[in-house]
């Protein structure tokens, strides 16, 4: 199997499986507890249906979109995701420059392994940071202003892992940050041992951009849920968010809104933006999905600020049906961590390029020229079948 | 155990001894569609959210299954959908499937990228038909079609709208499947353990799109995946003004193939159409649209009264027909309801399967305590939610 063989979601995830020592696969893949809302987010767009126009004449179709003040090239966009460098050696270094090369928005969370200051010397695309408050403030301050010096669009507040998740492939496959061997992890370790090699000639594992700040994400083996749970404050409050966005004072997104009251509290902090998402299912279990969720949000706030779609996003169609019910732009995590682990920046660009032709395509089958034209007329929900 | 023609009794067994027969990229293209196949299964899970409520005590012993359509009055309230590319399912192809429909005078839709020609397929039959246009950049190739199917005494044409663009079928990426068949070394093994196919294929005369070959290379000689041949050669700028030309030059029975909107309905009534197809192709072209049959009320409503209106795609049962009939659809139609029998077993297999679906729609209209297809009306419905 190479990269030239995918085509889809299953098939990125297939190679990224076979490539990664399985600690490492199961912590992208998997979700909290069973699961339940990891599976809703992609099925949720499947109880609704386009319904095409014919013979619009559509001809090249405009796909671009305006989010964080920045125009980009198509309506979709990596979601921020910790610790790439465990994916692939060149971790968010591939991610940016495949983004940049699309036109279309790289985040960086606050866990990557590059710092800040690398990422925006690579790459002048588009790019968002995430932000976690941690306890320490004066690690959030320091964050915010290199983002700003380094010349970043866009800031994103991720306020839905105050604790970290219950994710149970982890516990079973003691998944720690720095890979730590243990006895069970020692058998898939050896079983890739291109990785292994990969991983440890290039370059020294850390949570770059806190590692001058606290010891924790470099040198002890820890486990990502006790990190969140030990540096992230469990306190935070719409006065901490909006002390953010004063500070920050650009185009500024919540990422992990789920309410339609959250959102409405979101504009009157300042924010420009919100991302509507549950962590990809990796907090809380049997939570609402972002496209369950998504009209009602924009029909309320729809207008004051962007709505970005965030989990479950699969395929071409499902980024058209959250733009029909509102979204401006989706963004997504695991689709582009398994290209990334496939294939590195050659298997980003390998995965964008699908998705920018799907988009592209389905605008044509649905006779749209651009996407305003994808307006809520053009999405029925099962639900409303009746005689 | 083998599997034999008699042992089909369903859709289900044709398409699997289909699958023994074909290699299979072949078998793939016909049973494969867009993206993750979600349209493709929901086009026939949608018959199940609703039920039909029987009346009984109703004096049943003789039903009438014609209704007329396009000014045409068929034996059976369906008819097969035009379909590409015949003889690479059965080395007679269009000509089984048109001699099946003969014999029980229901249409016949042919493609415009049939493998037999129109003016032979109107020397074989003369019971209704249907031709399928595709409206090419090359405004000599669709004269063409056009005054040679009006020269052949086709009875409607149908523009098919929504292949603007090829449809994403990843089963066609992954086996290689072109048209004529190109041997690769994946899909060799295939083609080699289905000799029959072969042997077939290569003995009964060459392989061609005589309605396209004298104007393109994609017709003939070189491999061509039928996504390219959309993208290439169709006219994606094609507009409403451009089909309503058609229409009138046409000057007969004229049907849109892959309406899906109430708003696109009635601008076919606009520009003269006696018909539409609500279709979205199988499947094989926008996963997550609508299905016809969810469609189906709105479209009656706004339109029934004005033209035909056909629901297409999905059908696989009697009662699936009966109940989009009971929406308000005119007829039914349908491509791999034939298809998988034609692949199966040549023209006696199009027979058995019209057979079959022929004695179903008696059974179950007997069931329901209906005679004739106007019986059938919304009352014998309830959906589920
Ligand atoms: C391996 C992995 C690591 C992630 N790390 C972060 C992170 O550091 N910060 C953050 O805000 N979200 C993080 N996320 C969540 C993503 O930003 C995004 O919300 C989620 O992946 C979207 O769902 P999807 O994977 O179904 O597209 C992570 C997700 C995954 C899969
Ligand atoms: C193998 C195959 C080839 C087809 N070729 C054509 C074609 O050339 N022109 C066209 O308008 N539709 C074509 N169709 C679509 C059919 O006309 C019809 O819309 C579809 O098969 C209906 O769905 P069903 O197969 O579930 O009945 C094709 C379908 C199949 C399965």
């Amino acid at each position: 199997m190479s990269l030239q063989n995918c085509y889809n979601f299953d098939d990125f995830r297939k190679l990224a499986k076979k490539k990664l020592p399985s600690p490492i696969f199961h912590y992208i893949d998997g979700g909290a507890d069973d699961e339940i809302t990891l599976k809703r987010n992609t099925k949720s767009f499947d109880e609704c249906d386009l319904v095409p126009n014919i013979l619009a004449s559509v001809g090249k179709p405009d796909l671009s979109t305006t989010i964080f003040g920045k125009k980009i090239d198509m309506p979709l966009f990596l979601s921020p995701c910790a610790m790439q460098r465990l994916y692939h050696h060149d971790g968010d270094k591939a991610s940016a420059r495949a983004a940049d090369k699309f036109g279309t928005f790289y985040s960086m969370s606050t866990m990557a392994n590059n710092t800040i200051e690398e990422i925006s010397n690579i790459s002048g695309g588009p790019k968002l940071f995430q932000l976690y408050v941690h306890k320490d403030q004066s690690i959030t301050d320091d964050l915010i202003d290199r983002c700003r010096r380094s010349g970043f669009d866009g800031m994103c507040l991720t306020v839905d892992t105050l604790v970290a998740g219950n994710r149970e492939r982890d516990h079973r496959t003691g998944f720690t940050t720095p890979p730590k061997l243990t006895l069970q992890s020692l058998m898939s370790f050896a079983l890739h041992p291109s990785w292994v090699f990969n991983y440890l000639t290039h370059g020294k594992f850390k949570l770059a951009n806190v590692a001058t700040k606290t010891d924790k994400g470099t040198n002890i083996a820890k486990s990502v849920i006790e990190y969140i749970n030990e540096q992230y404050d469990p306190a935070m409050n719409w006065k901490d968010a909006e002390y953010c966005v004063k500070k920050w004072n650009g185009p500024f997104a919540l990422k992990g809104v789920m309410s339609v009251e959250d959102a409405k509290r979101a504009i009157d902090i300042g924010c420009t933006a919100i991302m509507i998402s549950n962590h990809g299912g990796r907090q809380l279990d049997g939570s609402r999905s972002p496209f369950d969720q998504v009209k009602a949000i924009s029909d309320a706030v729809g207008d004051k600020l962007e709505i970005i779609l965030d989990g479950g996003v699969r395929r071409g169609t499902h980024v058209l049906k959250a733009i029909a019910a509102g979204a401006k732009a989706c963004s997504f995590g695991k689709m582009f961590l398994f290209s990334l682990a496939a294939g590195g920046q050659q298997g980003v660009e390998h995965l964008l390029k699908n998705m920018h032709e799907e988009i592209n395509r389905n605008m044509v089958l649905m006779g749209c020229k651009n996407l305003k034209e994808l307006n809520s007329s053009k999405l029925i929900y099962r639900t409303s079948n009746k005689i | 155990m083998i599997m034999r023609l008699k042992d089909c009794h369903n859709f289900g067994d044709f398409r699997k001894l289909a699958k023994l027969k074909l290699p299979s990229p072949i078998f793939h293209y016909i049973d494969g569609a867009a993206d993750d196949e979600i349209t493709y299964a929901r086009n026939t899970s949608a018959f199940d959210d609703v039920d039909l409520v029987p009346n009984v005590l109703r004096g049943v012993e003789n039903v009438d299954l014609s209704t007329t359509i396009f000014g045409k009055k068929l034996d059976l309230p369906f008819y097969l959908s035009p379909t590409a590319l015949q003889r690479l399912f059965h080395y007679d192809g269009e000509r089984a499937v048109g001699k099946a429909a003969k014999k029980f005078n229901t249409m016949f839709g042919v493609s415009a990228l049939a493998t037999v020609s129109v003016e032979e397929i109107s020397s074989l039959i003369d019971t209704p038909k249907m031709f399928q246009f595709y409206f090419h950049k090359d405004r000599g190739l669709n004269d063409s079609c056009l005054e040679r199917a009006k020269a052949a005494n086709f009875d409607v044409m149908a523009l098919t709208v929504d292949t603007i663009t090829g449809g994403n079928r990843e089963r066609d990426l992954r086996t290689g499947f072109t048209s004529p068949p190109k041997l690769t070394l994946s899909s060799l093994f295939s083609f080699a353990t289905k000799p029959m196919w072969g042997i077939n294929y290569l003995t009964k005369g060459k392989f061609e799109l005589p309605h396209l070959q004298d104007f393109v290379k994609e017709g003939t000689s070189t491999n061509s995946s039928i996504g390219n041949y959309f993208s290439t050669m169709l006219d994606q700028s094609m507009n409403w003004k451009d089909a309503e030309k058609l229409c009138s030059q046409w000057g007969g029975h004229f049907a849109l193939k892959g309406i899906m909107s109430v708003e696109d309905a009635k601008k076919a009534v606009d520009i003269g159409c006696t018909g539409i197809m609500v279709s979205n192709h199988g499947g094989r072209q926008l996963d997550g649209s609508r299905s016809p049959f969810d469609q189906l009320a709105e479209i009656v409503d706004a339109v029934g009264d004005k033209l035909d209106v056909i629901c297409e795609g999905g059908i696989h049962r009697g009662t699936h027909m009966l109940k989009a009939l009971s929406l308000g659809a005119k007829a039914c139609s349908g491509g791999r309801l034939y298809l998988y029998a034609l692949a199966a077993a040549g023209q006696p297999g199009v027979e058995r399967a019209l057979e079959l679906y022929k004695s179903e729609l008696v059974r179950d209209m007997k069931l329901m305590g209906c005679t004739k297809i106007s019986d059938l009306n919304r009352n014998n419905l309830r959906f589920r939610k």
